[in-house]
């Protein structure tokens, strides 16, 4: 908490994770959901997403992935390559799209990082599918234990499961809040994630204790004309939350890869970690990578809507994305039928062309006669 | 070249032209005027495929003796096997499948099934007519298809928004080759209302583990279509068409064996364009085997006489990623005005094992390895090593000067590659050409802009210039 402003939201991950760093904990970097960060938070490893959020320009990696591929990519190897990300330990990929495959491709030609690893997620989510990924999750397992000397047993996994879900069960009691009238923005809500997907769980945990003490009396510190669902795949730069809201549309839902929607969800504790790991990430992640959860991904967005009380949706691709291009026609059509107000928001990773973004918005909110 | 050898040239030709046509008027007399009428007003792009005899032209000019023997065998093949396709318009729609290309037709043919595969208009027009596709595109992009997506799932899921499909009783895809391909089915699913399978390649498939989890996706696939439509597996069936396609498999390999000779006695459409009909869309079709039996006679009988298919081959190349849709011409062309031999690509060469046929398993785990090392899907799925191992292989195996890659803008996945391809050319001394275009729409980049692409490459590189 910032001690000057009072503002429990005030914190500097930057500064966090130095400390941690210092601490001799190890980052180890990955940058897809289909990554079990759980698994990651063995001994003194703590799981990384990565992100480029101070990112200028990709000029450098657009040689090699050439500008068609989606600005995220593009700019986690622009980084790489100047050297910003080489705290990281170690690297966890998934097969998830073709566009971080090509990346893990590239990082490996151009880095050859000391541990590089892709977990090979399947696109279904049947019982053969979570028996695939266990097994893949061992291999997983096997490998960094090997290369950091830490416990991934089933029981060492079983432990970091349940503090894993005691953070999340704490995080989405503030999370809830956004159901009504939350005392915190969609982007203040959005730096609170980042730092739970970036900082050691000790860390976070006793930020998270701070958050919930300054939440008293607090009240929502912007005024807003409507609840907002964003829909996206990542998004971890908070200030791009920020323009949307500050022209009055307020995000109380977070459908997105680095959203709580459903990231925060625990993972089941069974008397088989590895399997539950498989499961819960097959079957609860909402990328449409995946082949047969069209419905539950549309069924979870309608039911986000009703829960959150939403007056409009926006949906926003990064360019150059097919997957999500294509999920966005179907949802933009989906949310139509429903009667749903949706704005459709093509972008890149990278913050830019704020002036746009707040005319389309605010477009969108006079549209909806907010 | 003698009077005598252009009259036999023009015996070819006209021979093929009659014959090809002769297959084309049979399709409205067998339907009767009245379907035909029908299905013209309904499927408007039978008036493109009407054409079909075109491509004739495209694969003969500029070529004589075998060669164009032999490219002429190959539309001689295609026209009476495309018809016979059109048949499927009338299929009973309990047994019509759609199928995508990734998704290869010998287990639906032995369950006795018809099929429709989703992709092949969207390959076959452009090839026909360069514009022919350009308004399905259009129609995706204006149901809010993002336009930076491939061309061919982008004119696939055009046709399917118009409903310009037979009627069909259930859906079969994969996740192959592309996440943009694999995306689409789910909008064609839901535009058709019908049910969809889809099988789950693994990301790294060139191992035993991946074998087991495909081939027992095959078999759940097997089960759902048996549930789902009137299809019932006959494994007996089953063997008989891939021991046909062992056969034509067998002679492909000769085939390929005498085009390793400097100069090549056939190149470019009687390797490629016979291997994409062939394979892909009528594997275990007895008239393939004999069509790849003529291709390996007429090389040979070349070889002996000492005769090149291009007569001033100069340069030899593998053309890499989809051959270029809408301008087909480009193999002729190249031919004619560098001497470049175009010898093999990346869709047609491929290391699959015959199909073992001892038993129903082992039927199935070959042909799951066929399907996890499909046309694209073996270069662009797995590690970066896929794309480049065969590239280099058939760089050295085939004796080449040069590589051409089809830079399809819409193929992101390869594009991702490009930076690192650049760098193991330049490492390795191979000349490289990234040709930029668009595999189906010409709006994109011309045809003209990609021979000036051509024309630098090889006036700055390769220090040749145009005839």
């Amino acid at each position: 908490m910032d001690k000057q402003t009072g503002n429990p939201f005030q914190f500097s991950i930057e500064k966090l994770l130095e400390k941690a760093i210092e601490s001799d904990n190890v980052p180890i970097g990955y940058t897809c959901n289909y990554v079990p960060s759980v698994l990651l938070s063995a001994g003194n490893l703590f799981p990384y997403r990565v992100n480029a959020k101070n990112i200028i320009g990709t000029e450098v990696a657009d040689i090699y992935l050439s500008q068609v591929t989606c600005s995220y990519t593009r700019s986690i190897l622009e980084y790489v390559l100047d050297d910003q990300l080489d705290f990281i330990q170690g690297w966890i990929f998934a097969a998830g799209c073709d566009h971080i495959r090509r990346l893990y491709d590239n990082l490996q030609y151009l880095v050859e990082p000391d541990f590089c690893h892709i977990l090979d997620a399947p696109h279904k989510i049947g019982e053969d599918a979570i028996q695939w990924f266990e097994k893949e999750l061992k291999i997983l397992a096997s490998s960094l234990s090997d290369h950091f000397q830490v416990d991934l047993s089933e029981s060492a996994l079983a432990c970091a499961i349940k503090n894993h879900n005691l953070l999340m069960t704490s995080l989405k009691e503030i999370s809830d809040y956004r159901k009504k009238e939350p005392p915190f923005s969609g982007a203040e809500f959005h730096r609170l994630l980042m730092a739970v997907w970036t900082l050691p769980l000790e860390t976070v945990t006793t930020l998270i204790q701070s958050i919930n003490h300054g939440l008293t009396n607090r009240t929502c510190p912007i005024s807003y004309r409507a609840r907002i669902l964003l829909i996206s795949s990542v998004i971890d730069q908070y200030e791009w939350i920020e323009s949307i809201e500050s022209v009055g549309g307020l995000v109380v839902a977070d459908r997105f890869c680095t959203g709580a929607i459903p990231g925060i969800n625990p993972y089941p504790e069974g008397d088989h970690p590895f399997y539950d790991i498989a499961s819960h990430i097959l079957q609860t992640n909402a990328c449409p990578r995946m082949m047969d959860t069209f419905d539950y991904r549309v069924s979870l967005i309608l039911q986000t809507i009703k829960d959150y009380n939403i007056d409009g949706v926006i949906v926003a691709p990064i360019k150059f994305c097919d997957i999500w291009g294509v999920e966005t026609t179907q949802l933009m059509s989906i949310l139509r039928e429903n009667n749903v107000p949706a704005l459709r928001l093509e972008r890149e990773y990278k913050v830019s062309g704020e002036g746009q973004l707040h005319t389309r918005v605010q477009a969108f909110l006079e549209q909806m006669k907010c | 070249m003698n009077f005598f050898n252009k009259i036999q040239d023009q015996a070819i030709y006209y021979q093929s032209y009659l014959k090809n046509y002769y297959h084309i008027l049979q399709l409205p007399v067998r339907q009767g005027p009245l379907r035909t009428i029908q299905h013209l007003k309904k499927y408007p792009w039978l008036w493109q495929l009407a054409k079909v005899n075109c491509l004739l032209d495209v694969v003969t000019h500029g070529r004589s003796g075998n060669y164009r023997k032999a490219t002429a065998s190959v539309v001689e093949m295609i026209v009476p096997n495309l018809m016979e396709l059109l048949d499927n318009l009338d299929a009973d729609p309990d047994r019509l499948i759609l199928h995508e290309d990734m998704v290869p037709p010998e287990i639906l043919s032995a369950m006795g099934l018809k099929t429709w595969m989703s992709e092949l208009l969207g390959i076959l027009l452009p090839i026909v007519d360069p514009h022919s596709v350009e308004k399905y595109i259009d129609v995706a992009e204006n149901a809010g298809i993002p336009p930076d997506i491939c061309s061919l799932p982008k004119s696939t899921m055009g046709i399917m928004l118009n409903k310009e499909v037979p009627p069909i009783k259930a859906i079969v895809s994969s996740n192959s080759p592309c996440d943009g391909g694999m995306a689409s089915y789910q909008l064609i699913k839901r535009h058709l209302d019908v049910p969809m399978f889809q099988i789950d390649v693994p990301y790294n498939f060139y191992n035993e583990r991946a074998t087991e989890y495909f081939a027992n996706e095959l078999k759940k696939m097997i089960f759902w279509l048996e549930t789902n439509t009137a299809g019932k597996m006959d494994w007996d069936r089953l063997r008989a068409i891939c021991e046909e396609r062992n056969k034509m498999a067998e002679y492909e390999l000769e085939l390929w064996e005498t085009i390793r000779r400097r100069p090549a006695p056939l190149a470019a459409e009687a390797v490629f364009l016979s291997h994409l009909w062939c394979f892909n869309v009528r594997p275990g079709d007895p008239d393939g085997t004999l069509l790849f039996k003529k291709l390996v006679e007429l090389a040979r009988d070349n070889i002996n006489k000492d005769i090149a298919a291009v007569p001033n081959e100069k340069y030899r190349a593998v053309l890499w990623n989809p051959p270029l849709l809408h301008f087909i011409d480009f193999f002729s062309f190249a031919e004619q005005h560098y001497g470049l031999t175009i010898i093999n690509d990346s869709m047609s060469y491929n290391r699959q094992p015959f199909i073992d046929t001892t038993s129903e398993d082992s039927m199935l785990k070959s042909l799951a390895h066929i399907i996890m090392t499909g046309p694209m899907a073996r270069h662009t799925r797995g590690p970066a090593e896929n794309y480049f191992n065969d590239m280099f292989y058939m760089y050295s195996y085939f004796d080449l000067d040069m590589i051409l890659i089809a830079g399809h803008i819409g193929c992101k996945n390869t594009a991702a590659l490009n930076g690192i391809l650049r760098e193991k050319c330049r490492n390795k001394g191979i000349p490289l050409l990234i040709i930029e275009y668009d595999l189906s729409d010409p709006r994109v980049v011309t045809q003209d802009a990609i021979i000036q692409q051509l024309d630098r490459f090889m006036e700055n590189i390769m220090k040749e210039r145009r005839n």
